[in-house]
C-alpha cells in the first residue's frame, strides 16, 4: 500500500538520502574518500553524513586511490560494508588492481569463503576539465566477471540504485556523471530500491529505440523532442545497469521498432553499444543498428574540441534519420 | 610455542614442499625452502582471532598457521577438498576460519587489503591484529608506501612482515631498492620497525611477539624485516641464477638444521627424538598426499560458480 | 509600477533553483541592498537583494518550492495599494543584485 508522494531533490541530495538511510539501517557501512567528512564531498554529495555518523564511519583519506580501494576491499571482506568514493572516474584506474584483481575475484578464488560487499562510487564525464578528468570507461568495467556496474541518469535512480548497491553481496561500481549534478528530479518519499539489472523506458515510441545511459539519456530526450516535431517517434531505453545488462527490455523495444541506436559518451571501440548491439542481434533478425559515442580521441578541456568530441543533439538526430533511411 | 614445536613446524613445511616437488603434477609453485623460520616464527605469535595475509609464497605460512597439510595439498592439486575448492591454488590459498585470510598473487597486492582487514579488526575486534607477509620485491611498490601512510594515520593494528630473501626473482635487492635497510621504510611514517635474522626462528618469534603486542594495544602498525635466504629459484617457472658454490654456502645457513643442532647441543633434543620427529612429519605428509590424491576434482561447471 | 521578482541569472550550469528562505512576508518594503530571498542551486546559495525600493505583494513560490531561471518568484510593486494584474506577461522585472556563495 505505497503512496505515490514524491519530492523534488537535487541529484546530490538523492545520493545523501540513500546513504543516510542505508547507514542508519546498517551500522557497518563506512564511507572512505577524499574530502568526504567536514567538506561533504566535491559535489556536496556527502553533506551531513559526517555530522550524523561521525569520524569512524565517514573518513577522509589521503590522495591514494589504490590504497583507498584496497582498504575498502579489505574492510568489506572482513565484515564491514564499504563505500569508497573516487571523485573522478579517470583516477579509478589507479585502483583497478584491488578492484579487479581482488574484489571481483575474491569469492571465486576463495571458493566462496570471502565476499566483498563494496561499492566504488565514481563520477564520469566531460565538463571542461581536460583529458585526464573527462573519461567514461564504464565499458572496461562491465567486462570484468565478478563486478556489477550501475549508471543512474536521474536523482530517483541515483537514490534507488545506490541503496540496492549497498545491499549487494559483492562489489558494485556506481557511476554517475558531472553533468547530472546540476539536475533535479522527483524521488519517491517512501523508501524505494531499484533492482540492479533493470532498464527503464524513459519515453515510449514506435520508430526507433535509443538505448543509452547516464548523462546521454538527457541528450537522447532532447533529441527525441526535436525528432517528434519531424514526425519521428523515439523510444528511449535508459539502461541504468551495465552489468548485469537488461537485454530483455532492449530487445523488447527493438523488436517492436526494428531500429536500434546506442548512445554513450564513452568510446565506441569495445564500448557499451558494441555489446548491446551484438547481443540484440543474437536475438533479433532484421534489426537496423547504429552506435554513437565519443570521437576516438582524448577529450580536451578546450570547449570547441570537447564539444566536437562528445555526442550532442545534432549528431544523435542525424544518426536517427540516417538509421531510418537505411535498409 | 616451544622450540620443539617450532622445529616440528619447520620440518613439516620442508617435507611438504619436498613431497610436492617429487610429483610431476606439482604445478606453478613458489617454495619457501630456507624461509621456513620466518613463517613459523611469525605464526607462533598470532592468536586464534588474528588474521594473516600473504603474498604468493603461501605454502609455508599456511602450514605454519595451522592449516591441515592434506587440505593444503588438495588445494595445490586442484581438488575440491582444498579450502578454496581447488579454485585458488597456491597463489590465492585461504582459510579464513583458521585465521589465514589468504594469499594474493599480485606482488604488493595484499598490503592495502590487509590494512582494510585491520580497519575492520580495529572497529569490530579490538585487541586482535592483522599480519601481512610480503617479500622485498614488494617494497618498491607504491602500495607499500600508501599502506604505511594510512596505517600510521589511522593507527591500524597491522603487523607488516617483510621476508627479505635478497631477490626479486633474479634482481638482487641492491639493484631494486635504495634504502640501506628495508625497515628504514617505516621510520618516515613514525612506525616502529626492527630487522632480525630470518634464519633464526626464535629471533623472529621474539621480535614478532614484541611488535605484535605493541600493535595489539592500539598503538598502531609495526614493521618487521626478516633477513632470509631463498634456497631454490624464485619459482618453478624460472631458473636459478646463483652459482652452485653460492648455493652451497647459502644452504649451510639452514634454519632447521640450526635449531635442531642447537637443541641437540643443549640437550633439549636427543638424536633419537629428532629422528622420531622427522618420522612423524614424514607420516603426516604421506597421509596428506594420500588424502589429496583421493579427493575429487571439481565439476567443470564450477568454472562459472561463485563469480558474481 | 508592478514588478515581478524572477530567479536571477545566468548562473553557470543552473537551470532551476529551490527557494530556501524568504526574508519578509507580503507587505514588507525592501530598499536597495536588502536581502529579499535566498535560493538554493545544486551547489550554492544565491542571495537576491533588491537594487531599488519595492514592496512584496505576493509570493508565487513558497520556501521548498522550485522555479526555473528567469521565471517569477514573487510580485512586487512601488506602492502597496497598486492593483495586481491578472497576468505577469507584460510586467517588468524588478532590478536585483545577486551573489552566489
Amino acid at each position: 500500500m505505497s503512496s505515490d508522494a514524491r519530492q523534488k531533490l537535487f541529484f546530490r541530495e538523492a545520493i545523501i538520502r540513500a546513504l543516510r538511510e542505508e547507514m542508519d539501517r546498517n551500522e557497518r557501512i563506512i564511507v572512505l574518500g577524499q574530502d568526504v567528512a567536514e567538506f561533504g564531498g566535491s559535489y556536496r554529495e556527502f553533506e551531513g553524513l559526517f555530522e550524523r555518523f561521525g569520524r569512524a564511519r565517514v573518513r577522509n583519506t589521503p590522495v591514494a586511490e589504490s590504497a583507498m580501494i584496497g582498504l575498502g576491499v579489505g574492510a568489506a571482506a572482513a565484515g564491514l560494508r564499504a563505500l569508497v568514493t573516487i571523485t573522478y572516474m579517470d583516477f579509478l584506474m589507479l585502483g583497478l588492481d584491488p578492484l579487479v584483481n581482488y574484489a571481483a575475484k575474491a569469492r571465486y578464488k576463495t571458493g566462496g569463503q570471502i565476499e566483498v560487499p563494496l561499492v566504488v562510487k565514481t563520477t564520469a564525464g566531460a565538463k571542461g576539465q581536460g583529458v585526464a578528468h573527462s573519461q567514461c570507461i564504464e565499458a572496461w568495467l562491465m567486462a570484468v566477471p565478478g563486478l556489477k556496474v550501475v549508471v543512474p541518469a536521474t536523482p530517483a535512480d541515483a537514490y534507488g540504485l545506490l541503496k540496492s548497491a549497498l545491499r549487494e553481496r559483492g562489489p558494485v561500481v556506481y557511476v554517475d556523471h558531472k553533468r547530472l549534478f546540476p539536475t533535479a528530479g522527483e524521488v519517491p518519499n517512501e523508501e524505494t530500491l531499484i533492482p540492479l539489472g533493470e532498464a527503464a523506458i524513459r519515453r515510449c515510441g514506435s520508430d526507433v529505440t535509443i538505448a543509452t545511459f547516464s548523462f546521454m539519456t538527457r541528450i537522447a530526450e532532447r533529441s527525441a523532442e526535436r525528432l517528434a516535431a519531424e514526425g519521428i517517434s523515439c523510444e528511449i531505453v535508459d539502461l541504468r545497469s551495465l552489468a548485469p545488462l537488461d537485454m530483455a527490455t532492449v530487445c523488447g523495444s527493438a523488436g517492436r521498432t526494428g531500429a536500434l541506436l546506442t548512445l554513450e559518451e564513452g568510446q565506441l571501440s569495445c564500448g557499451v553499444g558494441a555489446e548491446v548491439i551484438f547481443r540484440a542481434r543474437e536475438s533479433l533478425a532484421n534489426l537496423r543498428t547504429a552506435r554513437i559515442g565519443a570521437l576516438p580521441a582524448p577529450v580536451s578541456s578546450n570547449p570547441i574540441l570537447e564539444a566536437a568530441c562528445i555526442p550532442d543533439v545534432e549528431r544523435v538526430t542525424d544518426a536517427v534519420r540516417g538509421l531510418l533511411a537505411s535498409r | 610455542m616451544d622450540r620443539i614445536e617450532l622445529l616440528r613446524a619447520m620440518l613439516l613445511i620442508r617435507a611438504f614442499e619436498a613431497a610436492l616437488m617429487r610429483r610431476s603434477d606439482h604445478g606453478f609453485q613458489l617454495l619457501s625452502e630456507g624461509q621456513e623460520a620466518v613463517a613459523v616464527g611469525l605464526c607462533s605469535v598470532l592468536g586464534e582471532r588474528d588474521q594473516l595475509l600473504t603474498s604468493g609464497r603461501s605454502i609455508a605460512p599456511a602450514l605454519a598457521r595451522g592449516l591441515e597439510p592434506g587440505a593444503v595439498m588438495a588445494e595445490l592439486l586442484g581438488k575440491t577438498a582444498g579450502p578454496c575448492r581447488g579454485k585458488g591454488g597456491r597463489g590465492h590459498l585461504a582459510q579464513r576460519s583458521a585465521g589465514f585470510f589468504g594469499a594474493h598473487a599480485v606482488v604488493a597486492g595484499n598490503l592495502s587489503i590487509a590494512a582494510g582487514v585491520a580497519l575492520a579488526a580495529q572497529l569490530q575486534e579490538p585487541g586482535t591484529i592483522v599480519a601481512c607477509l610480503f617479500g622485498d620485491g614488494a617494497c618498491g611498490a607504491g602500495a607499500l608506501h600508501e599502506t604505511l601512510n594510512i596505517a600510521a594515520l589511522w593507527k591500524l593494528p597491522l603487523l607488516l612482515v617483510c621476508d627479505n630473501n635478497g631477490y626479486s626473482v633474479s634482481t638482487p635487492r641492491s639493484e631494486a631498492l635504495a634504502p640501506k635497510s628495508l625497515s628504514d621504510l617505516a621510520g618516515p611514517f613514525g612506525i616502529p620497525a626492527r630487522t632480525v635474522d630470518g634464519m633464526d626462528v626464535a629471533a623472529v618469534r621474539d621480535a614478532a611477539r614484541e611488535l605484535a603486542e605493541r600493535s595489539r594495544t592500539g598503538a598502531g602498525p609495526v614493521f618487521l624485516e626478516c633477513l632470509s635466504e631463498r634456497f631454490a629459484s624464485h619459482s618453478t617457472a624460472v631458473r636459478e641464477t646463483r652459482s652452485a658454490a653460492e648455493m652451497q654456502a647459502i644452504r649451510k645457513r639452514c634454519p632447521i638444521s640450526r635449531l635442531a643442532d642447537n637443541l641437540e647441543a643443549e640437550g633439549g633434543l636427543s638424536a633419537s627424538a629428532r629422528k622420531q620427529l622427522e618420522e612423524e612429519v614424514r607420516r603426516a605428509i604421506a597421509a596428506a598426499v594420500r588424502f589429496a590424491e583421493a579427493a575429487p576434482y571439481p565439476d567443470p561447471s564450477e568454472a562459472v560458480s561463485d563469480v558474481v | 509600477m508592478i514588478y515581478k521578482l524572477v530567479v536571477p541569472g545566468p548562473i553557470e550550469d543552473v537551470e532551476e533553483v529551490r527557494v530556501l528562505e524568504w526574508h519578509g512576508a507580503s507587505g514588507r518594503a525592501f530598499e536597495a541592498g536588502d536581502l529579499i530571498v535566498e535560493l538554493e542551486t545544486y551547489k550554492a546559495i544565491v542571495e537576491v537583494r533588491a537594487a531599488q525600493h519595492g514592496i512584496l505583494r505576493a509570493l508565487l513560490c513558497a520556501a521548498g518550492e522550485w522555479q526555473k531561471v528567469g521565471l517569477p518568484l514573487a510580485v512586487m510593486s512601488d506602492d502597496g495599494a497598486e492593483a495586481l494584474p491578472d497576468s505577469l506577461a507584460a510586467v517588468a522585472e524588478l532590478p536585483v543584485e545577486f551573489e552566489v556563495s
